[in-house]
This record gives structure tokens, C-alpha cells and sequence, in this order.
């Protein structure tokens, strides 16, 4: 399990290497100058001088693999740089970003958790029920509508609904932006007013995920109702709630926890249309605008960190595997 | 400066919804500028203004999409950015309103200023007892102080080739010379006085503009020039920020030390507070303007209507800024002498109505000139082929055809893809093809499209300027001259019109000055027809009267000083 675990971590080093490499390489090779773009030349036409002077600033004049030894000789030393634009350092840039994302993340998580599971588990024991033909359709939609169309519902319905018919201020929520920035223990929002601006996004971010975790969970809890070893349970008269949450649920979490854990990496990293409809500043949408006008430390930096918690994601999904199923024995090609 | 705002790129990147880019997309045109101001309606004299006094002000409007890249006024090459730097500098000038509403050129932080008979040298009286937020004097020094700043070669921004108005501003920005050789600073007599590379007779409009604003010595005696909009930038303005910038914010509160404008009015009930939130996209900033969370927000084309209806918006503000396709008179399917004729049926035919009906919803003004109302010497109708004429196109087409010409190919109307131009262009080729004449549609690359245009790739293309500052020679010489400052890249090159635009540069009679730019923009749009002028921007944003009293947007720029809320 430890050499298993050693091994997994080394192969960290070689997958954010090829990763970043390619992410650089492909920034020189979008459309466009890279100089003239970060002078704003997408908007405007710049001034040849302008331009020389942004590449002799920047460096981008050197040949392309010479920038490219410094970059990584730069980032081995967690030197990432900084923001073409804005001149501010990366790391702090990053520091910023990522505890917002991280924070909107968990309880994105947390919410497909709680309810993804919750709502499969009940259809698949209600299975055919009018509540399970509910939840079907609401999950059904729920995946299927785009994140952005279901931001502005929610904030229609909850926020500017209620504003504009003078509802009472308690029972508005905020649409944008992250409010107070006041939280316990990392993430617990420290007051009501920073709850108003977290539940919204939250939902948003979890919904696509939350369906798929329902239908997953009923799927394979169905599956595992009806595998040999539940009627072996039956047959030796346990009681059906210790076979549902002992036997069933903790063989049919295999597949729920691969997509959870999926989930996590991309709810941190990628949540970009969920930033941008609710303007939370986390480092999806910081990397999305960020690669719209090449800055590229910004770009890679961030990216970095996303590849960084992606990695470290799977390896503790695959390693949460052994838990969940004692016939998984992690280490050395010994496990049977 | 540019027009960055708007353009819900992110989404319409992202999902390639043709449909929300449409509707919310906008022009991020480019350029623009922008400089003081002041202007049209709304306007509310001194202290006495309406509403409540003092409060804090949250703004959605101003910074949409990614955060102000610049707010250095040596640097920042934004309008959006320059509604934050207004609030907290004030320059050499400002820009007044006439009797007419027209912006009129008028002393700031300069008492009085003259120039000498053919406008080469401008001596500005620096007003005493003007203060930065940290109380250090704002003396002729820290103008000139400024300027050698924002001209550095190493750190000198987008716009230091204003400073080639000044003598020796060239040298000193290809590192030729330490200092700018026509600027003096006379702190005993509170004198500037400013001896220009060639005579400028609008040179004091220029002045108030932001590259020449005043900086305090904490910023002109930095090691690292560069690190000063990071920080609290100090100023001279009604306002000062509260902390430093962020990426989601940018707060700025009441400066008590301010010493008001030059007619001793200091606006003492102003805002107590501005918070300038960034916003993801103009959609998301009128959602939350609409949920109570803001002040004001930026009006995305599509909700015009129902900003109009549901609010008070500032749509009937002008704004300076042309909205416009040009003809590269070098190319063999449009250009020279032989295709005057297709050029002016081609501009016949357009609908401008149309377009600013179905596209716009009727937020801006269609177009009879390339130079926008509200700029000093501006003419209504000096476009003689911009009214929407199917029959004379038809008729201008066929005198073109029987000259012995045709179309080999369709006349591509470029633009920038996926930048809310789309809508626009089909509505042009329509109507060209209605005269008759074979058009089609050419969506360009939006990261590449004006360095292509630079390249030589225009044919029959779009463009946009807003003005730097309020001048006819902004849009005539920085566009179409032959030394234009960007490089002219349609071709066109007129002799008699680069000699009128010099000499209405050189002329200081405001009238014989502006007969002089009428007649060059004439040679432009009627004798050579080498641009079609389509639309003028208005003001844009959106302001809840229930709780915003006034909101004066005046030539596109916030009169912050005159802001009041109405609880």
C-alpha cells in the first residue's frame, strides 16, 4: 500500500510536466501574436513599438525553447511569475482563487453527496414509485440543463424576483460576486450574509453533478440489490437496514465515489461557467479570461495548481477503492 | 483608449451560443479614449443637487468581464478604467458644456492657460492651494514631474506617443533624451509652459486628457514605476481609493482634501463612498443590479427596451464614438478612382435604421458623419451618401457597371467574429444585395483582426473609435491621414485632405477650424467615399431611480463629483 502510494505520487511528477508542456506550447500556437494580444491588440491596433517594447519586456522575443527551459526552471522553484497584465505575483493570485473555488467546491461536493445519494438511494429501494418517476425526471433535467440557463433561473427566482416585489430582505439571495468573505473553519460560511451569496452558486455548481450521482447511485444500488451475496444477507435474517447501508450501499459507492472524485478536480479547476454567471472569483473563470488575452503566467500557473489537485484527487480516489472494497488490496501487483 | 466592456465572450467562447453573443456581445470596438468631459443633459449646477448627499455608491456597470488590466493613468488604455482614474485625478483641463450642450474645453487644475499666436507654445497658470490626498502641492513640477514619468521609454504605456505633440517627446521616447525638452515648470511663477514639435491649436484639449494628469512625488521618485497602481495610488482628485485595488474590486472613498473645480465648486454632498465591483458579463451585472445589489449596471442591446421602461438609463447622452466599415482604397475590388461609384451605392444602400432598430433597439444614433455630435465643430449631414436610398444605390451601381465595370467577386464586409457584429453585417449584405451589388459576409479571427487589418487584410471592414479626447483631428488625423498614428491601414491617401486636416490642426479660429475639418471629412465621405459611416454611440447604463437621484454620464464618461443617491 505505502510503495503503491510512493509510486502514484512519483507518477505526479511526469503526468504535470507533459500537461504544462502542452498547455504551453499551445498557447504559442493559438491564433494571434502573442506580444500584440497582451498589448490589447485584439481590441485595437497597436502601435509597432508598443509591441516590440511588451516583447522585449516579457522576453518573448527569445526562441521558443529558450523560454520554454526558463519557464520550467522558473516553476520547478514555485516561481510562477508574474501577471502580464496586471503585474501582480501568480502565487498570490493563485493563494486568492483557489480558497475561493475550494470553498465553493466543497459544498458543491457536499451538496452532491448529500442529496445525489440520499435521492438515488430512495429511488432505487421506491424503485418504480411515484417518487422514484420524479426523481427521474428531475434528474433527467437537472443534467440536462445548462449550468448558465440554471444560474439565471436562480437568480431570477430567488433574487431578483423577490427584489423586485419587495420581498423581506432575509428572504432575498445574492446573485454575484462572494459578498463578506467571512467563513469558519475554512468553509463553513461565518454569517448569514455570506450564506445568501454562497447557496446559489453552490446549487448551480452541483447540480449536473448531484443528477449524475442520483442516477448512478440508483443504478448500481439496484445492481447490488440483487447480487448473491444481499440474499445471503436476507437468508441469515439481518435486519434490511443494516443489508441496505452495510452490504448494498457500501458496494454500489464504487462507482459513485470514481465519479465523485472526478467531480472534485473538476469543481475546484474548471468551474468556469458557474463562476462567470454568478461572478465568484475562483480560478476557473480567472483562467478562462486569462487565456482570452495570453497572460500566460497567470495560465500556467493556475493550471498548474489544477493539475496538481487533480492528480492528488485520483490518487485518493483509487486509493479510497480499498476501503470500500476489501476484495481491492492496493501494493507491490500482490493484490488478488 | 479602448471600448472594453460588454461582450459576454466567455459564454459565447465557451458554448457558442450565437444567440446570447448577439444579443449581449456588443462592440468591443476598439480603441477609444476618452478623456474629461462633461456635457449634455442631466446636468445640475454646483452643490445644489437633488437627492440625498453622501452615501456609498455600488457599481455594476463600469468593469465587466475581466478585471481593469491598467488604472495608471499613464498606462491605462480603457474607458472603463478611465471612469475610475476621473474620479481620482483632475488634469490641466476639463471638458465643459457649451450653450449648445456641446463639450467645450474649459481650466482645471490650470486657472487660465493661452497660447502664443501659431499655437506652437501653451503656458498653463497652475491654480494655488491644490492639494494631492497626501497633502502634497500640486504645483507646475508635478505636472511636468508626470510627464517625464509617463514618457520613460521602459515603462512609457499604449498612448506615450501623445507625448510626440511636444518638442523633444520623440527623442525621449526612443531614449534619445533624459527629458522632455518643451516642457518648463516654474514653481515660483505656478507657470507651465509647454513649446509643442509643430503648431496644435487643440493642444489644450489634449492636456486635460490622462496621460498629462499631475503625480505626486511618491509616484515620480519610485524605483518601480510600474508597482504604483497596485498600490493606493495618490491623487488630486474628488476622490481617493480606500484600500488597493483587487480583482474583484476597486474602492475609492470621499478625498476631503480636494480643492474642487476652477470655478471654486467642490460638490461637498458627493458620494461618501464608490465601490466599482468587476463583474463576469453584462448579463450577470444587470441580474445583480436588478436584485438590488448595485447601483447602476451596464445596458446589454438586448434589454434596452426594458431598462427603458423599467428604469432610468443615460441613452440620451452622447458619447463620442463612431461606429463605421472603410474601404481599403489599395484594394483592386473596392478601391481607387475607377470604384467611386460602387463605393457610394454601396453606402446608399445601407439601412442604418434598420440596423440600429433590429440590432440595437434604437440605443444610438444613426450616423451622418464619420465625427460624432457633440465634438467642437462637428456638422450635421455631411455624409451625403449615408441616407438609406435603394434607388440611387441601384442607379449609382448600374453608372458603375456601365462604365464598363463588374464584379468578379463578392465585396467581403469583414469584421471581428463573435464580438456582436454578426447581426449587423447580415443586415448590410442584405441590403447591397438588394441594390444589386454581390456581398457577402466575412467573420475574422477577433484575436488577430486589427493587427490583420494592419497587414493589409481589409477590404470592406469594420471599425470603431471613440474619442481620445474631444477633437475633430482625433477621428480625421489619428484615422485617416496618411502619418496616421496607428499606421493608416485602408490606403487611403489624399493630398488635399492631409492638407486640410494639417491646417485645421495648425488653425487656432474654433470656426475657420471647423470649416476646415467639415471640408476634409466632406473629401472622406463624399469626393473618395472611402468610409461608411453607420452609427454614433450613446451613453449606456441603467440606474434605478428609487434609490439614484443623478447620474450624469457626459460624453461617456461618470461625473462622479455630481452622483447623488436618492436615500
Amino acid at each position: 500500500m505505502i510503495s503503491y502510494t510512493i509510486r502514484r505520487i512519483l507518477l505526479i511528477i511526469p503526468t504535470v510536466f507533459f500537461a504544462l508542456s502542452f498547455l504551453f506550447f499551445l498557447l504559442f500556437a493559438l491564433p494571434g501574436d502573442i506580444t500584440n494580444l497582451i498589448v490589447g491588440g485584439a481590441d485595437r491596433n497597436v502601435p509597432q513599438e508598443v509591441i516590440d517594447r511588451a516583447a522585449e519586456r516579457y522576453g518573448l522575443n527569445d526562441p521558443l525553447i529558450e523560454q520554454f527551459g526558463a519557464y520550467w526552471q522558473r516553476t520547478v522553484q514555485w516561481d510562477l511569475g508574474d501577471s502580464y497584465l496586471s503585474g501582480r505575483s501568480v502565487n498570490e493570485l493563485l493563494g486568492e482563487k483557489a480558497v475561493n473555488s475550494l470553498r465553493l467546491g466543497i459544498w458543491a461536493i457536499l451538496i452532491e453527496i448529500v442529496i445525489g445519494i440520499s435521492v438515488g438511494m430512495y429511488s432505487a429501494l421506491k424503485r418504480y414509485s411515484i417518487g422514484d418517476k420524479i426523481t427521474t425526471v428531475v434528474t433527467a433535467g437537472a443534467s440536462a440543463i445548462p449550468v448558465f440557463v440554471l444560474g439565471f433561473l436562480l437568480q431570477y427566482a430567488f433574487a431578483v424576483y423577490p427584489n423586485k416585489h419587495d420581498w423581506p430582505e432575509w428572504m432575498r439571495l445574492r446573485t454575484s460576486r462572494m459578498g463578506p468573505n467571512e467563513w469558519d473553519f475554512f468553509f463553513i460560511p461565518g454569517s448569514v450574509e455570506q450564506l445568501r451569496y454562497l447557496i446559489l452558486p453552490a446549487f448551480a455548481l452541483a447540480s449536473v453533478s448531484t443528477a449524475l450521482t442520483a442516477r448512478m447511485t440508483r443504478g448500481s444500488m439496484l445492481e447490488v440489490m440483487r447480487a448473491d451475496y444481499m440474499r445471503t444477507a436476507r437468508a441469515k435474517g439481518l435486519r434490511e437496514r443494516q443489508i441496505v447501508l452495510r452490504h448494498g450501499l457500501r458496494n454500489a459507492m464504487l462507482p459513485v465515489i470514481t465519479l465523485i472524485g472526478i467531480d472534485l478536480g473538476t469543481v475546484i479547476g474548471v468551474a468556469v461557467l458557474t463562476e462567470t454567471t454568478f461572478s465568484w472569483p475562483g480560478l476557473g473563470s480567472e483562467i478562462a479570461t486569462s487565456v482570452d488575452s495570453r497572460d500566460l503566467p497567470v495560465v500556467l500557473g493556475l493550471t498548474l495548481a489544477v493539475v496538481l489537485v487533480y492528480a492528488f484527487v485520483n490518487l485518493l480516489v483509487d486509493l479510497s477503492y480499498a476501503f470500500f472494497d476489501p476484495r481491492i488490496r492496493l501494493g507491490g501487483g500482490e493484490s488478488k | 483608449m479602448r471600448l472594453k466592456r460588454r461582450g459576454m465572450k466567455l459564454l459565447a467562447l465557451f458554448l457558442g451560443l450565437s444567440l446570447v453573443a448577439a444579443a449581449c456581445g456588443d462592440d468591443d470596438d476598439g480603441d477609444e479614449g476618452s478623456e474629461g468631459t462633461d456635457g449634455t443633459e442631466e446636468t445640475t449646477d454646483g452643490d445644489e443637487s437633488e437627492g440625498v448627499g453622501g452615501g456609498e455608491f455600488i457599481d455594476l456597470g463600469t468593469i465587466v468581464g475581466d478585471p481593469l488590466e491598467h488604472i495608471d493613468p499613464a498606462l491605462n488604455t480603457t474607458l472603463d478604467a478611465f471612469q475610475v482614474i476621473t474620479a481620482l485625478y483632475d488634469g490641466l483641463t476639463d471638458t465643459g458644456i457649451d450653450e449648445d450642450g456641446n463639450p467645450a474645453i474649459v481650466p482645471d487644475v490650470a486657472e487660465s492657460y493661452e497660447a502664443n499666436d501659431d499655437a506652437t507654445v501653451w503656458t498653463f497658470q497652475i491654480r494655488e492651494g491644490v492639494t494631492f490626498d497626501n497633502g502634497e502641492e500640486v504645483l507646475p513640477s508635478s505636472f511636468a514631474a508626470g510627464w517625464e514619468r509617463a514618457s520613460d521609454p521602459e515603462f512609457a504605456g499604449d498612448y506615450s506617443y501623445l507625448f510626440n505633440f511636444i518638442e523633444g517627446g520623440a527623442e525621449k521616447l526612443a531614449g534619445e533624451a533624459d527629458t522632455l525638452a518643451g516642457v518648463e515648470a516654474d514653481d515660483e511663477a505656478m507657470t507651465l509652459t509647454v513649446t509643442l514639435a509643430e503648431p496644435y491649436s487643440n493642444f489644450d484639449a489634449v492636456a486635460g486628457f490622462q496621460l498629462f494628469m499631475p503625480m505626486p512625488k511618491e509616484a515620480t521618485e519610485a524605483d518601480d514605476f510600474s508597482a504604483w497602481e497596485n498600490g493606493i495610488m495618490i491623487g488630486n482628485g474628488p476622490y481617493k481609493m480606500e484600500s488597493p485595488r483587487t480583482s474583484t474590486e476597486i474602492v475609492l472613498v470621499k478625498n476631503e482634501e480636494w480643492a474642487g473645480n476652477a470655478e471654486g465648486e467642490t460638490f461637498d454632498d458627493r458620494l461618501d463612498r464608490i465601490e466599482f465591483r468587476v463583474s463576469a458579463d453584462p448579463d450577470t451585472a444587470y441580474n445583480a443590479f436588478e436584485a438590488g445589489e448595485g447601483h447602476n449596471a451596464n445596458i446589454p442591446p438586448a434589454l434596452v427596451e426594458q431598462a427603458q421602461a423599467d428604469y432610468e438609463t443615460t441613452l440620451d447622452s452622447l458619447f463620442l464614438g463612431s461606429y463605421h466599415f472603410v474601404f481599403n482604397d489599395r484594394n483592386p475590388l473596392v478601391g481607387g478612382e475607377e470604384n467611386l461609384a460602387l463605393r457610394q451605392a454601396i453606402s446608399l444602400s445601407i439601412d442604418r435604421e434598420d440596423i440600429n432598430t433590429s440590432v440595437y433597439n434604437g440605443s444610438r444614433t444613426t450616423s451622418t458623419g464619420i465625427v460624432p455630435e457633440g465634438i467642437p465643430g462637428w456638422t450635421e449631414g455631411i455624409c451625403e451618401f449615408c441616407a438609406y436610398d435603394l434607388d440611387a444605390a441601384k442607379a449609382k451601381y448600374q453608372e458603375w457597371v456601365d462604365a464598363g465595370n463588374t464584379q468578379t467577386e463578392p465585396i467581403p464586409v469583414q469584421f471581428n467574429a463573435d464580438a456582436g457584429h454578426e447581426p449587423v453585417v447580415a443586415i448590410m449584405v442584405d441590403n447591397m444585395k438588394a441594390a444589386g451589388i454581390d456581398a457577402v459576409a466575412q467573420p475574422m479571427v477577433g484575436e488577430t483582426y486589427f493587427s490583420d487589418l494592419a497587414d493589409g487584410a481589409c477590404v470592406f471592414c469594420r471599425s470603431g473609435w471613440i474619442a481620445d479626447y474631444p477633437a475633430y483631428d482625433n477621428f480625421m488625423y489619428d484615422l485617416f491621414h496618411t502619418d496616421a498614428l496607428d499606421g493608416n491601414n485602408y490606403g487611403f491617401s489624399n493630398p488635399e485632405f492631409d492638407a486640410l486636416v494639417e491646417e485645421g490642426k495648425r488653425t487656432p479660429d474654433k470656426d475657420e477650424q471647423a470649416e476646415l475639418f467639415n471640408d476634409a471629412e466632406r473629401i472622406l465621405l463624399n469626393d473618395a467615399t472611402m468610409a461608411v459611416p453607420v452609427n454614433w454611440y450613446r451613453g449606456d447604463y441603467v440606474y434605478d431611480p428609487e434609490r439614484v437621484a443623478e447620474f450624469p454620464q457626459e460624453f461617456g464618461i461618470i461625473r462622479w463629483e455630481r452622483v447623488r443617491l436618492a436615500e
